[in-house]
């Protein structure tokens, strides 16, 4: 082969390396564009500034029955008459994505809650957390409490203890956890185990608002007193979502 | 006892609790009118082995092995101070008889003062606040609330030697003297009728006292009286630690009934003052997933009886119960019993035993919730007595289906 073929031929697999890596780059670029696009989580970790901001899904949960607290059941084989008790605040609601977005809460939070017990009553009567937390259960009453559940998402028995113990468990998968002191049968609370952060709990006059939601279309679901709603859509993009619900 | 209705029952009550983690069946008291009525109810399921030797029967017709009971509770409030409690209750869908319904007025809402007028709740002892399906650890009744001895407030032995004779057949017999119907002896103390008078209960958190009148005794409450005496029961409880009960209890009252003594005195027998009379000490102590039980009833009836043997009266018994509950996981515990039933000796003609036969047993058993207010339980008892016709001792199963709302 002439000198002149020879370096025709060097100069023809340069421009096709050079190809490959251009069609290479295009490739990997039209993945990586195409993933921002479809996985509305990475836009939040992405670059902000090229794609629509985290928004707010706000509104209010109007309830048409009023919520009664559990009354002690009749004791009629009881010397003497029951002492007063505080009632449990009936009144909020929890308001949650249905589904979260991809990659929104991969790996759990050890954080704590409290759920007291005071006065015959569990405080707060709803407490909503994310899954890997740690509930503290204090006494605060001068008798004993014996805390338990048999949800099927969290099963525990937490025994008797007096005053000023406290025993505490770790919620590690997500779901509702109904919560009961054996002892004290109209004592109840709830307990929401949630895998994402994408949830909030209303007011007392039922106003919520979930923030840092990213961009995305979702299915939010409100939920009260083990009543939950048909789940009602809501968008994400440049403003902020508004959904109002109503729990008969 | 009805099995296929018992059967039946547990069955709807199983097919409707499960799946276990679901609260399928409402475990809330009903409420309405404003709040102002409250019902509550507990159904309770049992079916056990054949009991010949009647070591568990509450009166002639009755196992407590084999029943289905269903109590239904109310409390109706009239205003802050004022609220009428009633309670009725059927066992193997017999008569539904009214089993409490008193009124309870508390004169001060910050003050634990209160009083009851009506088939008031019994005074004595501790059993009887925690004789439903629910409170109880085991299927069986502890001896003392529940075994039937041979005494009948309305029948009389007429000598030692006749009241020997019936040893262990407290279940169904008659004496020579006064009513000559067949029927069931009367227990230490009844768990199962209330009385009916006046109640006064206050105290605090430390210490609480309750003194009562009543028409009947405490192994026969009654509606209406029978004799022309009063029961005073009295019982003073102690706090001084949380988990620490320590009760004692006692109660004096008319045993036998009218037509019983005059039928006893026109044959012969002294007239004087027939009473039962009652002491009774009750522990409870419970930490952590355990709970511990004790109680003991002391107890004595003086009778018309025509040809006593002074030194040989009254007749006394004594029943001693100790019971352990321990939870080994989130809805499953494991519990054990043990009682033991003792009289006095008495001496007939030809030779001196207690008045009754001696009873014991010994019971084990395991609870599992299958949802908060559904619990399956189970249980297996060894009873043992120390004399009479029946069997001496027999080994019983049972399992029972209860639920509470």
């Amino acid at each position: 082969m002439s000198e002149g073929h020879r370096g025709e031929h060097r100069a023809q697999r340069g421009v096709a390396f050079a190809t490959c890596v251009f069609v290479t780059f295009v490739f990997v670029c039209s993945v990586f564009v195409s993933s921002v696009f479809v996985d509305p989580a990475f836009v939040s970790l992405g670059a902000r500034s090229e794609v629509p901001r985290n928004g707010s899904i706000r509104g209010r949960v109007e309830l048409r029955r009023a919520p009664t607290p559990v009354e002690r059941r009749p004791q009629v084989a009881e010397l003497g008459s029951p002492g007063a008790r505080d009632l449990p605040d009936l009144l909020r609601s929890v308001v949650y994505l249905e589904s979260a977005p991809r990659g929104a809460f991969e790996t759990t939070e050890s954080g704590r809650a409290i759920m007291d017990q005071r006065n015959e009553t569990f405080v707060p009567h709803i407490l909503t957390i994310t899954t890997g937390t740690t509930v503290d259960f204090p006494n605060s009453d001068r008798f004993f409490h014996n805390v338990f559940s048999l949800s099927k998402t969290k099963r525990f028995d937490l025994g008797r203890y007096a005053a000023g113990g406290s025993r505490s468990v770790t919620f590690d998968r997500p779901g509702i956890v109904r919560v009961f002191c054996e002892i004290h049968t109209h004592m109840s609370a709830f307990i929401l185990v949630f895998s994402h952060p994408f949830f909030a709990l209303t007011e007392p006059d039922g106003r919520y608002r979930i923030d840092n939601v990213p961009p995305g279309t979702y299915s939010v679901v409100a939920w009260h007193e083990g009543t939950a709603t048909d789940p009602k859509p809501a968008t994400i993009a440049d403003a902020d979502a508004e959904l109002d619900f109503t729990i008969k | 006892m009805n099995f296929r209705r018992c059967a039946a029952c547990a069955l709807w009550l199983w097919s409707v609790s499960a799946p276990a983690d679901a609260q399928v069946l409402p475990s809330e008291p009903i409420t309405f009118g404003d709040g102002r009525v409250t019902l509550g109810g507990d159904i309770s399921a049992t079916y056990g082995s054949e009991d010949p030797g009647f070591f568990n029967y509450t009166d002639y017709d009755y196992s407590t092995l084999r029943m289905l009971r269903i109590d239904i509770a109310a409390t109706i409030s009239a205003g802050d101070h004022v609220a009428i409690l009633g309670e009725v209750r059927t066992e193997n869908f017999s008569n539904l008889l009214p089993y409490a319904l008193y009124l309870r007025y508390r004169p001060w809402m910050d003050k634990d003062v209160s009083i009851a007028v009506g088939r008031v709740p019994p005074t004595f002892g501790a059993y009887p606040r925690r004789s439903y399906g629910a409170d109880n650890p085991l299927i069986g009744y502890p001896l003392g609330y529940q075994y039937l001895t041979t005494l009948r407030p309305d029948s009389l032995p007429a000598n030692a030697d006749e009241l020997l004779r019936k040893r262990g057949l407290g279940w169904l017999d008659r004496f020579s003297i006064g009513d000559q119907t067949l029927d069931a002896g009367v227990p230490l103390a009844s768990g199962f009728r209330w009385d009916t008078g006046v109640q006064f209960h206050a105290g605090n958190d430390i210490v609480k006292g309750t003194v009562a009148v009543t028409t009947g005794t405490l192994s026969n409450p009654l509606f209406t009286d029978d004799n022309d005496g009063r029961q005073f029961a009295g019982r003073v409880e102690l706090h001084p630690m949380p988990g620490l009960i320590v009760g004692g209890s006692l109660s004096r009252g008319a045993f036998p009934t009218t037509d019983a003594v005059h039928a006893a005195t026109a044959k012969g027998a002294r007239d004087g003052s027939f009473t039962q009379s009652a002491w009774g000490t009750d522990v409870e102590y419970s930490a952590g997933y355990l709970l511990m039980r004790f109680e003991s009833i002391a107890t004595r009836w003086r009778l018309p009886i025509v040809d006593p043997i002074a030194a040989d009266l009254p007749v006394s018994s004594v029943s001693t119960s100790v019971e352990g509950r321990y939870k080994i996981l989130p809805g499953l515990y494991v519990a054990a019993r043990v009682d033991r039933l003792v009289f006095s000796d008495l001496a007939g003609t030809t030779q001196t035993l207690p008045w009754d036969a001696n009873v014991g047993r010994v019971e084990v058993g395991a609870g599992f919730s299958l949802q908060r207010n559904v619990l399956l339980k189970t249980s297996f008892q060894h009873n043992s007595r120390d004399g009479g016709p029946l069997s001496q001792m027999e080994n019983l199963g049972a399992v029972q289906l209860v639920y509470w709302f």
